[in-house]
């Protein structure tokens, strides 16, 4: 069953994961390592079933997977419990189906984005983005942040993979950009100017049109809606977006976190000696801080190490998605690359103060079933792929 | 080229960026950057505390207690872990405002390091912390020695009282940190260094809601040291008589001291405030209401306060004429018949004495034959010998604020009223009216030329204090025959009211008119006469006649004290009872 697929990426995930069970043990103890355990466990036995799966088949059942999925998130609005709503609890365990659909909606995407071969204009990026913005709402309604932002990177790298040229990805986005910047009149006129150029030298009308008067409407609407909104509400919006310009909660967790990494200095404290998670400086210490702790105990080796096997992991993935001949395949693994490569980096960018703290597990890594169920989920479908991977 | 491979070659070197991006960012916290954590996360688990250290006891010449620590809870917060909640809620127990404890917070640098935001708060205030303790988050609870004063109000005065540093404070002394206790007014404030004693400190480790998990054993604590005790010469047992002797009057001070060694008894102040207010941290109204209440209970009379001396001058004037040979005892001026008439002006006499000699002129206190003998002998002669004796400087007593009074010479008298003053002022000052003023200590001072033979010695508070004296120039036989007249006030004159059984009293009464209402009772006096052991001066305000108010209340204190002194028995009781306790806390 094991023949011909990629085992290097089989070790990673098994050698992260047991990194991540040792580490769950050093922060949280006996109890919190074991019910990983369990969860890791039921991730392996899935990933073997998920394994014997054909790319053709979960191309057409991505469909009715996305469905469901988003069907499970607009229930999980109306659960009764706790607030935020992120979690289905069935008896010991609970279920986050935000992960899931990060599974669900990268295939959905691969799916859709296989059927077409050219993807030249600004209408062919329209379905891709209602297809992330739809579960992406959703997770965002719960609230939950941290885990909506991450669909839009994933939309982008699968754009650009499926073969949308970059240039034209970025003039497909770039409103957002323009709405940002109008915060600052200077910022914006600076930015305006230098995208009239920018689209000048395209030498594409149709880019030069959308591009020009998207930028200019998001550029002046933007502060007119935001200067007719009450002045707390406004105050909600800044908090929620940013919850690092909140000195007393947010910048204490990364101080917290960049003393415990920077304490560890070369070789680290020690398996279990960390003083800062130990004594509870660190916040989130099992699952979004889990890096730190990685660091404080472990040192600089620890962390070259682990980050190693995560850009090792990462390569291996873009090398089967650029040698996949099968368009959906390729896409899908594409996705998936993109899914845990920027869940990768914002967590461990978070943890040593270079990124925003958004709140984002690490994968294979953070405590958390739900998580290594999906990573553990999207890379057996990768291992089937490259299992076949010669295969049109 | 392939198009995949493009896209393969971008996606492959943003993964490299990446990559190298956080090895460098890694390198920089944990290498370059690396110890500057390692000793963050040092200071996160270890925690500086300060243990106050007790402060040493003031005792009286009888070795009883006047100040002392009993111990008291205090609230301190922690800057790096208290939350807002935590600070509402505290705030709520405390009945403080959360303005105020952020200040005081903010006072301290080190966010680490705790800060004492409430002293020695109630058992109801504690009870409520200690169950919420979970939710409160840096928030600790202690103990430490809190100022404790037994006798309230009859020595506030002279012991003064501890107060919370202001910042301005702790910027000038920086052995001092935000919460400590500083010695303010009295025996406290002068002797603070002597009183105070140094914090120890000690290391514990701390999880990150700032709980205590242990003692660290790598770094060695610095043990408290105890402030010294403190032994002064004063007599408590006599104090609380005296206050006994003064309770009908609203307001009035009194100093005894022993005229041959200058060792302070009693020095007593009314009306007075409760010290102990201050222990736990007094409200700013509470001390505005206390400081500008109009009979001034937070100031010290017996040294602060300047009063005209009145009649008690007249030994002085006398003193001044025959030192300087101008007069000698049996000199008469014109007899007295109750006014005497300068220029326009009249002054007048309180009694018609007729023709009287010196001697007798101070026995009956005679205001007519003084300010003959005033204008006789000059201003000068009267100035030069009363600034010798102590007029219109300061006694040099061990505790602060003490005021110089005011002794009026020519060349003040020229700057105040310009060429034209008048022999009327000299009128005045001779009967000690006018502008001269003294403090009640000072004129204490001022009599031990007569009860100590000329050796005036400067008044103090500590036991075993090598003594400096100041010798007059003043001859001997005046100053014999003064004395002799002062025994004469005593036993048949103005002062008689002083007077006690079988034994010798020297005394003044005097009179003091001031702006203020009725005049001032003024006694000073010393007895026995020919060794003195003790020596009063009472002046109680706006209540009368010196010779009727002031003069029987210093007689009792004399009879008192030298019933005390002589007695086999011991008098007085040592009270005691709380050190067990004590002892077992610190």
């Amino acid at each position: 069953m094991l023949k011909k697929v990629d085992r290097t990426l089989i070790i990673l995930i098994i050698i992260l994961s047991l990194i991540g069970l040792a580490m769950i043990y050093s922060t949280a103890g006996m109890t919190y390592m074991l019910r990983q355990g369990t969860w890791l466990a039921a991730a392996i036995f899935i990933a073997f079933i998920f394994s014997t799966i054909t790319p053709r088949i979960w191309s057409n059942l991505a469909p009715y997977i996305y469905a469901i999925t988003l069907i499970l998130l607009f229930l999980l609005l109306f659960t009764h419990g706790t607030y935020p709503k992120r979690w289905f609890k069935i008896g010991e365990f609970s279920l986050q189906p935000s992960e899931f659909a990060k599974f669900a909606t990268v295939l959905m995407l691969a799916s859709f984005l296989a059927t077409k071969k050219k993807l030249k204009t600004f209408t062919d990026m329209i379905i891709p983005l209602v297809i992330v913005t739809i579960p992406a709402l959703l997770i965002f309604i719960e609230p939950d942040l941290g885990a909506a932002q991450i669909f839009f990177p994933i939309l982008i790298i699968m754009l650009y993979w499926a073969g949308v040229p970059f240039p034209k990805i970025f003039i497909f986005f770039s409103p957002v950009v323009s709405a940002v910047a109008s915060f600052s009149i200077y910022v914006w006129v600076v930015y305006i100017a230098a995208f009239t150029v920018f689209l000048y030298f395209r030498k594409q009308l149709s880019d030069f049109i959308y591009g020009f008067v998207s930028n200019s409407l998001a550029g002046l609407v933007m502060p007119v809606i935001w200067n007719s909104i009450k002045e707390y509400q406004q105050k909600r919006i800044i908090s929620f977006f940013s919850p690092w310009l909140d000195p007393q909660g947010m910048s204490w967790q990364i101080i917290q976190s960049k003393i415990a990494i920077g304490s560890g200095k070369l070789l680290g404290k020690g398996f279990l000696s960390g003083t800062q998670k130990k004594l509870e400086f660190l916040p989130e210490r099992h699952t979004d801080f889990i890096f730190s702790c990685l660091g404080e105990e472990f040192g600089l080796l620890g962390i070259v190490v682990t980050v190693m096997l995560y850009v090792f992991l990462l390569y291996r993935i873009l090398v089967l998605a650029k040698e996949t001949k099968n368009r959906f395949a390729s896409i899908f693994v594409s996705g998936v690359l993109a899914w845990i490569g920027y869940q990768t980096f914002l967590n461990i960018g978070m943890t040593m103060g270079l990124l925003p703290i958004t709140g984002v597990p690490l994968p294979f890594l953070s405590y958390g079933g739900s998580s290594l169920l999906a990573c553990f989920m999207a890379i057996s479908v990768c291992l089937k792929i490259s299992k076949s991977k010669l295969e049109y | 080229m392939d198009e995949n491979v493009i896209k393969f070659k971008a996606l492959r070197n943003t993964l490299g960026i990446i990559f190298v991006l956080l090895v460098i960012s890694a390198i920089r916290l944990q290498i370059i950057q690396g110890k500057k954590y390692y000793r963050l996360s040092e200071e996160n688990r270890i925690r500086k505390r300060y243990i106050s250290a007790p402060r040493g006891k003031i005792f009286d010449r009888n070795n009883l207690e006047l100040a002392n620590t009993r111990p008291g809870f205090y609230v301190s917060v922690i800057q790096a872990v208290v939350d807002s909640n935590s600070l509402k809620e505290i705030s709520n127990i405390l009945g403080l405002d959360t303005k105020t404890i952020k200040e005081t917070m903010k006072m301290e640098k080190n966010p680490f390091i705790a800060v004492k935001i409430a002293h020695d708060i109630s058992h109801r205030q504690l009870a409520i912390i200690e169950e919420k303790i979970d939710e409160l988050n840096g928030i600790e609870v202690g103990v430490e020695p809190v100022r404790n004063y037994p006798y309230v109000d009859i020595l506030c005065h002279l012991v003064g009282y501890v107060g919370e540093i202001t910042y301005d404070e702790i910027k000038k002394d920086n052995s001092y940190s935000i919460g400590d206790y500083i010695g303010r007014m009295g025996l406290e404030e002068q002797y603070e260094k002597h009183l105070r004693g140094s914090d120890g400190i000690e290391y514990i480790e701390v999880d990150a809601r700032g709980r205590m998990i242990g003692r660290i054993s790598e770094k060695r604590p610095i043990p408290i040291t105890n402030g010294k005790d403190l032994y002064t010469t004063i007599d408590l047992a006599l104090t609380e008589s005296v206050a006994v002797y003064l309770q009908n009057y609203k307001k009035a001070s009194c100093v005894c001291l022993n005229p041959q060694n200058g060792e302070i008894l009693v020095l007593y102040s009314k009306p007075g405030y409760d010290p102990n207010l201050f222990a736990h941290g007094l409200q700013q109204q509470e001390w505005q209401r206390l400081n500008n209440a109009p009979d001034a209970p937070m100031y010290n009379r017996a040294i602060m306060s300047c009063y005209p001396c009145g009649s008690t001058f007249k030994p002085f004037v006398a003193l001044a004429a025959l030192d300087a040979n101008m007069v000698t005892n049996e000199k008469r001026f014109e007899p007295c018949r109750g006014e005497y008439r300068l220029g326009r002006r009249i002054f007048r006499c309180w009694k018609i004495h007729y023709s009287l000699d010196l001697t007798n002129a101070i026995v009956h206190s005679c205001d007519i034959y003084f300010y003959q003998l005033g204008r006789f002998i000059g201003i000068d002669t009267i100035v030069s010998r009363a600034r010798d004796v102590g007029f219109g400087k300061k006694t040099g007593i061990d505790i602060p604020h003490e005021k110089a009074g005011l002794l009026p010479d020519r060349a003040w008298f020229e700057k105040r009223y310009g060429k034209n003053w008048t022999e009327g002022h000299i009128f005045n000052l001779s009967v000690g009216q006018g502008d001269l003023l003294v403090t009640p200590l000072q004129l204490a001072t001022t009599f031990t030329v007569f009860a100590n033979d000329g050796k005036i010695p400067v008044p103090h508070l500590i036991k075993h204090t090598a003594v400096s004296y100041h010798t007059t120039s003043i001859s001997k036989e005046a100053i014999n025959l003064v004395k002799e007249a002062l025994l004469g006030v005593v036993s048949s004159g103005t002062g008689t009211l002083a007077g006690i059984r079988n034994c010798e009293v020297c005394g003044k009464t005097g009179t003091a008119q001031n702006p203020h209402g009725n005049d001032h009772s003024i006694f000073v006096g010393f007895a026995p006469a020919h060794d003195p052991q003790i020596l009063v001066c009472v002046i109680v305000e706006n209540a009368g006649h010196g010779g009727s108010i002031a003069a029987p209340i210093a007689g009792k204190i004399m009879k008192t004290y030298l019933a005390n002194i002589t007695s086999e028995t011991p008098v007085y009781q040592k009270s005691g009872g709380d050190d067990a306790l004590q002892k077992q806390v610190f």
